[in-house]
């Protein structure tokens, strides 16, 4: 019985091993070709690692000795940060607000926060673009700040009114019999009880902030203040020539952040995840 | 609980910013649009715009371009949509089986999704390359091609190879939703299945698949509104080339606001889409609720 | 919920420690320029003596090229020199992108003060009413347009204004593969019937079985179509400019487009799908064994194949001789400029110096002394002198960005067989001819 068992182990971990090689492939691909020398691209016949001697941190010495590299780096550390903290502010106080009271429009804004999850980001792009104009933060780095906050905020709110809801009442009643207001409740109940969802919520919306591409490269104009997608894609000469080792290397130095937020948040990516998905 | 007028100041505060932020960049840019959309609103008349009824969106409709694009849209849905959902699922049940190492392939299988649109889509670009290694591959050391397969030159090779991108990019997450879904199915079920002899066929279509139907609406939800989104991807593999074959609704409304200029029609075009999302939505809400009812 | 905090804490102390790492402790916004642009744009005119002006300029020297070395480390540090308080803030787009740039930045007035633009650009944008005419409003423009060529003069005016300055000229020639060509025993080609035959001879495999091409065109446009229509005596309007039908699907234009399509049928040439080799890399490993290129991709081949041979020759003649496409850039001025600064910064790009200093990176000058210069008689880009005389411009309508579109959206449903030459160019005839009309 034992060994059966056994025998069934090692055959699903093979089926999942060889499934993840193939997933995991596309990205050991980038990394190798970033390790190649530039002239090696078009190689033949083309080979998925370089040979040992080939290898080469030439691609990655040329970015990191550009200056404006890091200043892309800088902006989307800027502005991911910054608009992750105000949308976990003003998210949770919505969030706040929506799971506990009842005032008049609730339902409205509720429906039209669910709705808003609905419509593809983009579509509005065009009016988007027109207010921009208007406040005058075109070509700004701050500008984009209040776009990406108003992106996430439908599916912040949702997700910490959900966990909000999973605090319980009666704190909240304890804390209003010691004479605490709406304010002392949210600041010292809700806040700390829900925050492993708002951490969850904000990693999520760090990764969103940290990869978009669209609407920053339809609103910024100079090379300075440029963020990392958008330098990427600069690379990128449709029928020129394109430097793949500098794309993969720029591309595998981006990642870096990603995967640090990821590798020591692991366990919350997966909280928020599910959490709204379970409950249905 | 009575409310006090203090309290209600505090509340108003809190809803304060979050409403007043919705409603500049969200609320406002929606009803622009559709203010737009019946304004014929190009880069060629800055000064005055006319107001032209519906003109935008029957010239939408009856766009080939559109009609491509739409019809693009729709395939790259149907096709992502269950297969990505098809293989997390069947990752999660694997990985749900083992008793080690779970963690590791939690995150290794979720490494597609953490991976930013354009870095992906440059990678599969790469690869799917006519001279690419996909294609060394298949035709030096497998064999099954002979020649070069052109994967994105035409229609239906670049919308394949952004299928791929799509569902390649969305195991992981529906991975990490189906396993913690698993873990809610109640072990009597199973249990009780046991004692009827069920095998494990009949136990996924019987105790598993019902137990996680809530999930499966969910993702199904989330990832048609994602099929519909699908840009980046498009615009790095393809452009949209060759002559707007290969775009999806996203990239031609981009293409006709920012190339062309025509701010009116695209502007039309961003509210059918949400007009047939917010269609499908309800209806997919609507089986939600039939279930939990 | 400790947990949660430390998250946030990691998260933070992570982003910070990597920001200080990159030292973005400078801040990454540059509030020198940011704040002094918006603030001057509103000054405009009224900038007084002791202020510091920024200009800014919008160009499409690609971002790793000798060109924008050139401009940036060389000309522009010349330049505010010899005019203290102006600084020049240069900003390089792809050409695609710059023409994008260029029309969403004039609905939302952030256009640059000046910019090098494509000279197909200007009718367009003119058209648009933001673009600055200067024989109207600078005083010594007569005397400055007078040193520039006229020919290249000519792509900025429009009903007898002038628009802008003309910057480079260019145009294509025929790039080859030496050792190719004597491999396969054969001459370069002079005609365009030669040319078919050396393409087909040329193409097949390599020795390690890969396919090759006899030549690569990049894309569809008129810039790639327009030397093959007009050398084999085809054209796209009648000469002015009003009408297409018995132009476009003229005999000879469609004779033109079936060569196209029947060379690309048999596998004979390639380069315009988005999964084929770019260009350059395919020209110098051997790939595609012709080319119809500029001049800069001399300087492109210097730095990416340093070791590859090959050779240039004039474009194969039809009957209707040997037509290349007549390119170049133009430098202008938008209304909401800073417009003194601007001229300023006009006129020291198209003087001597800095035409001759472009030169040397494979730009070819407009301005008349700079072309007498050593400099430009020792150049690479000696052959594409004698092309110029003999290249004609695509059509200065403002429509043109239009017409381009449907010209390889028409010429695409060709390659791929979905439409007959004559058909897909009858059809792009009537549409020409209704942008035409507009």
């Amino acid at each position: 019985m034992m060994k059966k068992r056994t025998r069934y182990d090692l055959l699903i971990h093979f089926i999942l091993l060889s499934a993840l090689i193939v997933v995991i492939l596309p990205m050991v691909y980038m990394i190798s070709t970033s390790l190649k020398p530039n002239g090696a691209l078009y190689e033949y016949p083309p080979r998925f690692l370089p040979s040992i001697r080939e290898v080469t941190l030439e691609n990655y010495r040329y970015i990191l000795g550009q200056g404006k590299f890091y200043i892309n780096f800088c902006n989307s550390i800027f502005v991911s940060v910054a608009a992750v903290l105000i949308t976990a502010f003003v998210a949770s106080a919505l969030g706040y607000v929506m799971a506990r009271f009842e005032f008049r429009g609730k339902r409205f804004l509720f429906a039209f926060i669910v709705l808003t999850m609905i419509i593809p980001g983009l579509t509005l792009i065009i009016p988007q673009y027109e207010l921009a104009v208007k406040l005058r933060t075109i070509n700004s780095l701050e500008g984009l700040i209040p776009f990406y906050v108003a992106w996430t905020i439908p599916y912040s709110t949702f997700m910490i009114k959900g966990f909000v809801e999973n605090v319980p009442r009666e704190l909240d009643e304890a804390t209003y019999m010691d004479g605490g207001s709406v304010f002392t409740v949210f600041v010292r109940v809700i806040m700390p009880l829900a925050k492993p969802g708002i951490a969850s919520v904000s990693i999520f919306n760090f990764l969103t902030y940290w990869e978009e591409f669209p609407w920053a490269n339809t609103v910024i104009n100079d090379n300075m203040k440029r963020t990392l997608p958008i330098a990427i894609s600069g690379f990128f000469g449709q029928h020129q020539f394109t430097q793949w080792g500098y794309v993969f290397a720029l591309s595998a130095f981006s990642l870096i952040p990603i995967l640090l937020v990821f590798i020591f948040c692991q366990r919350f990516f997966v909280a928020g995840l599910t959490s709204g998905s379970v409950k249905g | 609980m009575r409310i006090s007028n203090k309290s209600k100041w505090q509340i108003g505060l809190l809803l304060l910013p979050g409403v007043l932020i919705f409603g500049i960049f969200t609320l406002y840019p929606i009803l622009k649009l559709l203010i737009m959309s019946f304004f014929q609103w190009d880069f060629k008349s800055i000064a005055g715009q006319q107001f032209i009824g519906l003109d935008n969106y029957k010239e939408v409709i009856q766009d080939e371009y559109f009609q491509t694009a739409f019809v693009n849209s729709i395939l790259y849905t149907l096709v992502t949509v269950p297969g990505q959902m098809f293989l997390g699922f069947l990752v999660a049940m694997l990985i749900n089986s083992v008793t080690k190492f779970k963690v590791g392939y939690r995150v290794l299988y979720y490494l597609p999704v953490i991976t930013s649109w354009v870095i992906a889509s440059l990678v599969f670009k790469y690869v799917f390359n006519t001279e690419g290694l996909l294609n060394y591959f298949l035709a030096n050391v497998v064999h099954i091609t002979e020649q070069n397969v052109r994967w994105l030159d035409n229609r239906w090779g670049g919308l394949t190879v952004a299928m791929f991108l799509g569902i390649w990019k969305g195991i992981g997450w529906n991975m990490v939703v189906f396993l913690a879904a698993l873990q809610t199915v109640p072990r009597d079920l199973y249990e009780a299945a046991n004692v009827d002899g069920a095998g494990a066929v009949r136990k996924l279509f019987s105790v598993t698949l019902p137990s996680i139907r809530g999930t499966i609406l969910f993702a199904l939800v989330m990832l048609t509104i994602g099929g519909f989104n699908v840009f980046t991807s498009i615009k790095m593999i393809t452009g949209g080339e060759p002559a707007h074959k290969t775009d999806v609704v996203l990239t031609w409304m981009y293409y006709k606001a920012f190339s062309a200029g025509k701010f009116g029609y695209s502007a039309a075009l961003s509210f059918i889409i949400t007009v047939v999302l917010a269609i499908l939505a309800v209806i997919q809400f609507n089986l939600m609720q039939k279930k939990d009812g | 919920m400790k947990k949660g905090k430390k998250v946030l804490a990691i998260l933070l102390t992570t982003a910070t420690c990597l920001a200080a790492m990159m030292g973005c402790g400078k801040s990454p916004v540059q509030p020198e320029t940011d704040s002094q642009s918006q603030e001057t744009a509103e000054l405009n005119e009224a900038d007084s003596a002791g202020e510091e002006i920024t200009i800014n300029f919008w160009h499409h020297y690609s971002a790793q090229s000798a060109e924008n070395e050139t401009l940036m480390n060389v000309l522009i540090p010349r330049f505010e020199e010899e005019n203290p308080g102006i600084k020049v803030n240069a900003v390089s787009h792809e050409w695609g992108d710059l023409h994008e740039k260029l029309l969403i930045s004039a609905q939302s007035d952030t256009l640059p003060d000046v910019a090098r633009l494509d000279s197909a650009w200007i009718p367009e944008l003119q058209e648009m009413g933001i673009l600055t005419a200067l024989d109207e409003e600078m005083s010594d423009f007569t005397s400055v347009s007078g040193g520039l060529l006229e020919s290249a003069m000519s792509t900025t005016r429009i009903n007898e204004h002038f628009y802008g300055l003309a910057l480079n000229t260019n145009t294509k020639i025929l790039f080859y593969n030496v050792q190719a060509f004597e491999e396969a025993g054969i001459n370069v080609p002079t005609t365009m019937d030669e040319f078919i035959s050396a393409v087909k001879q040329l193409s097949g495999t390599n020795d390690n079985g890969q396919q090759v091409w006899g030549y690569d065109e990049p894309a569809l446009s008129g810039w790639n179509l327009c030397p093959f229509i007009w050398s084999m005596g085809g054209a796209l309007t009648n000469e002015e400019e009003t009408l297409a039908s018995g132009y476009i699907n003229s005999p000879e234009t469609v004779k033109a487009i079936e060569m196209f399509a029947e060379l690309y049928s048999d596998g004979n040439i390639t380069g315009w799908n988005s999964g084929d080799i770019p260009m350059t890399d395919g020209f110098g490993t051997g790939r595609y064994m012709m080319l119809l290129e500029g001049p800069w991709k001399i300087s492109e081949m210097e730095g990416a194949y340093p070791d590859f041979k090959y050779a240039t020759s004039e474009i194969p003649a039809g009957d209707g001789g040997s037509v290349s496409v007549l390119g170049g850039e133009d430098i202008a001025m938008f209304n909401s400029a800073h417009k003194d600064a601007a001229w300023k910064f006009m006129k020291f790009m198209t003087d001597e110096y800095a035409q001759e200093e472009m030169a040397k990176c494979g730009q070819i000058p407009v301005n008349r002394q700079a072309l007498e210069s050593d400099t430009v008689k020792q150049a690479d880009f000696a052959p594409f002198l004698e092309a110029i005389t003999s290249a004609k411009s695509r059509p200065t309508v403002p429509c043109w960005s239009e017409m381009d579109n449907e010209l390889s959206v028409a010429v695409t449903a060709v390659m791929n067989s979905e439409k007959s030459a004559q058909e897909a160019m009858d059809e792009l005839a009537e549409k020409y001819d209704a942008l035409l009309a507009k």
